[in-house]
């Protein structure tokens, strides 16, 4: 796809704009930071609204605004189910850990799972987990900033990565937590408008009804578009262990996903904690939504245009679209939206990644540390890991979106099913977390490097057992439905037949769950785990079944 | 019964219910759609240009399946996944408000 071929000043003005508030941004809320608390997690002083439209930039990465749409185009309704598993698993991180970690009072989820388990061990793991599907996760968002720049100006890729990497890198160095979350904050106010007025614009030029709301406002294009596509709506191309892979992934990957997890240990107490996450599933689902309606209209505009859009030139299909049927200055609302996108969940990240390094690795290897030598390292860490990730990312992988499934799986299995298990079960014990974390990753992160990196097919990969059922559109999402139950039925069947964690590593799900007093009984069930076997092994026998009855 | 006990069983079971719902409307809502496709589907000749991806026949939507336009698989499945997931989150959240506050006291 070529680039626009004069430089887009308008998009580029409100591009610097967004960058230049950001980083000022930072640079005010520099003041708030006195202590390491207040370095990581904006000294636990952050309101529901405030954190859950955090929240919501987190969520809304790059990856929405043009991968999904990108992917709509691919895969149509597997796509959209895709992002629909997404927006409700926040409301299964609400319901199974947002207000108990926030009791808990770590600062990452590598310390929670040290400390819930009283394990050092568990903690190196978990900061090797969390780099890898933070690096994943990275890659593919500074891949998006690469390809917005790319449109804009027409300059290669790398130096969108460069530019976008680093001034990311300055604000949150710079800024702390509080940079973070009032970035982000920012960003998501900036991505609602740049995303909607767009969207609506091209939705009413292509004729919509209800072009004013475009989330739910194509209904009346429907029968033309099933008319020239007659699939799109159609949920039969995939295996249906399919969209229960994309559950397990959606539901545990973002509860293990750090950056995310890190939101609720900024906020004054669980009630915000529980009422941020409300704010930001009912800001996510807009958006998403509105992202659909946009993969609608790509579609619809390329079928009853004649417009032909190449495979490679999917990723900008947002900005064609906007471009064709909106005009410059809404597309340049749409660039300055995408920058906004990109930049938040790169902090984020950053951010966690940061606070694993020097906190959780390095707080542990050398506890006598004090905090204020710890703050001053976290400067120089945030500004390593950062220029790092930027080194790593000049070769991210083509298609973004792929990026970020493959951190859910990884987040899932590896962090999301202890994190789980260590709020739920109190006989959870760092054996059985061990097996599972590192099963559980093993399985992710290997079939990651056979199929996402090394680019085998999903079907001929030498193991699991499974490999076989892998086939069909996204058939690699299956190993995600392998992992995750692995991952759960070790944890729970090796906790099971060794010695339960001492009391004071038990006391902490009642104290987790807002109990003052300690009762050996709750939360000790033999329900819970029982029904966590029967449901991972009917997941694993039912990836097996069908096998006729769907497309290879 | 304890007040305590009592507290605790309603926030498992309020949680464990919340939390089916929301898995189905987050994942198993769309394997019951593929699983139960001649409730939602009807079989046609798939046209020429996709048969080597999808084979002789294929699905499309029933057309009385509809909801403002939208098939009903597709309206339930964006609608279930914002609008539901949020409304479960609120009461879920009311419900455990509650329950702070008795622990509190």
């Amino acid at each position: 796809m070529e680039p626009r071929e004069e430089i887009f000043v308008l998009g580029l003005i409100l591009s610097i704009i967004v960058l230049v508030i950001s980083v000022m941004i930072s640079v005010w809320a520099r003041r708030f930071t006195r202590s390491l608390g207040d370095y990581y997690v904006a000294g636990r002083s952050i309101g529901a609204l405030n954190n859950g439209l955090a929240m919501v930039s987190l969520a809304l990465s790059l990856t929405t605004f043009i991968g999904l749409t990108a992917l709509i185009i691919e895969g149509l309704y597997i796509a959209v189910s895709v992002y629909a598993g997404f927006t409700a698993a926040f409301i299964g991180m609400l319901l199974l850990a947002a207000p108990y970690l926030r009791r808990h009072k770590s600062f990452t989820t590598m310390a929670f799972i040290s400390e819930r388990y009283g394990s050092e061990t568990l903690r190196y793991i978990s900061v090797i987990v969390m780099m890898i599907v933070s690096v994943l996760y990275l890659a593919g968002n500074l891949k998006g900033i690469g390809i917005v720049f790319y449109f804009l100006l027409g300059v290669p890729e790398i130096w969108g990565i460069i530019v976008g990497g680093l001034v990311v890198t300055l604000y949150v160095t710079l800024g702390g937590m509080y940079g973070v979350t009032y970035n982000q904050t920012f960003q998501t106010i900036v991505l609602l408008f740049c995303l909607m007025f767009p969207v609506a614009i091209v939705m009413r030029t292509l004729g919509a009804s209800g072009w004013a709301f475009p989330p739910l406002g194509y209904g009346d294009m429907v029968p033309l578009m099933t008319d020239t596509v007659p699939h799109y709506f159609w949920a039969m191309v995939a295996h249906p262990v399919t969209y229960i892979a994309i559950f397990l992934g959606s539901f545990f990957g973002i509860i293990g996903l750090p950056h995310f997890v890190m939101r609720y240990f900024t906020v004054r107490d669980a009630k915000e904690a529980r009422w941020s996450t409300v704010v930001c599933v009912f800001l996510v689902g807009l958006v998403n939504t509105t992202v659909y309606a946009t993969g609608f209209a790509a579609v619809y505009y390329m079928q009853t245009s004649g417009v032909d859009i190449p495979t490679a030139a999917y990723d900008y299909v947002v900005f064609i679209l906007v471009e064709a049927l909106a005009g410059d200055s809404w597309l340049a609302l749409a660039v300055a939206g995408s920058v906004a996108a990109g930049l938040s969940t790169v902090s984020g990240l950053l951010m966690i990644m940061g606070a694993g390094l020097i906190h959780d690795l390095y707080g542990s290897i050398k506890p006598d540390v004090d905090d204020e030598t710890k703050l001053r390292l976290s400067y120089g860490a945030m500004f390593l890991v950062g220029v790092g990730v930027i080194i790593f990312s000049l070769d991210p992988p083509e298609f973004i979106l792929e990026a970020i499934m493959w951190a859910f799986g990884i987040a899932a299995a590896g962090l999301g099913v202890p994190v789980v298990l260590g709020i739920w079960w109190k006989r959870t014990n760092k054996y059985g977390v061990g097996a599972g974390m590192v099963v559980g990753t093993t399985l992710s992160f290997v079939s990651w490097i056979m199929i996402g990196y090394m680019g085998m097919d999903p079907v001929d990969i030498p193991f699991p057992f499974f490999a076989k059922y892998f086939y069909g559109p996204l058939g690699w999402i299956k190993v995600i439905s392998v992992a995750v139950p692995v991952s759960f039925i070790l944890t729970v069947v090796v906790s099971w037949l060794t010695p339960p964690p001492e009391e004071a590593l038990q006391r902490q799900v009642d104290e987790m769950h807002g109990w003052t007093d300690y009762d050996p009984k709750r939360y000790n069930g033999k329900g819970l785990p029982i029904t966590i076997i029967v449901l991972s092994v009917f997941i694993l026998w039912f990836i097996t079944t069908l096998y006729d009855e769907f497309p290879k | 019964m304890k007040d305590s006990q009592r507290g605790y069983k309603i926030e498992v079971w309020v949680t464990a219910i919340c939390f089916l719902i929301v898995a189905v409307t987050g994942g198993f809502f769309s394997s019951i759609v593929v699983i139960l496709n001649e409730v939602f589907f009807n079989v046609v000749q798939t046209p020429e240009q996709l048969v080597s991806a999808y084979g002789e026949t294929m699905f499309v939507f029933k057309e009385h399946l509809s909801v403002w336009g939208f098939p009903l698989h597709y309206f339930l499945l964006i609608v279930l996944s914002w609008f539901g997931a949020t409304i479960i989150g609120a009461i879920w959240c009311i419900v455990m408000d509650r329950l702070e506050e008795q622990q509190k006291t």
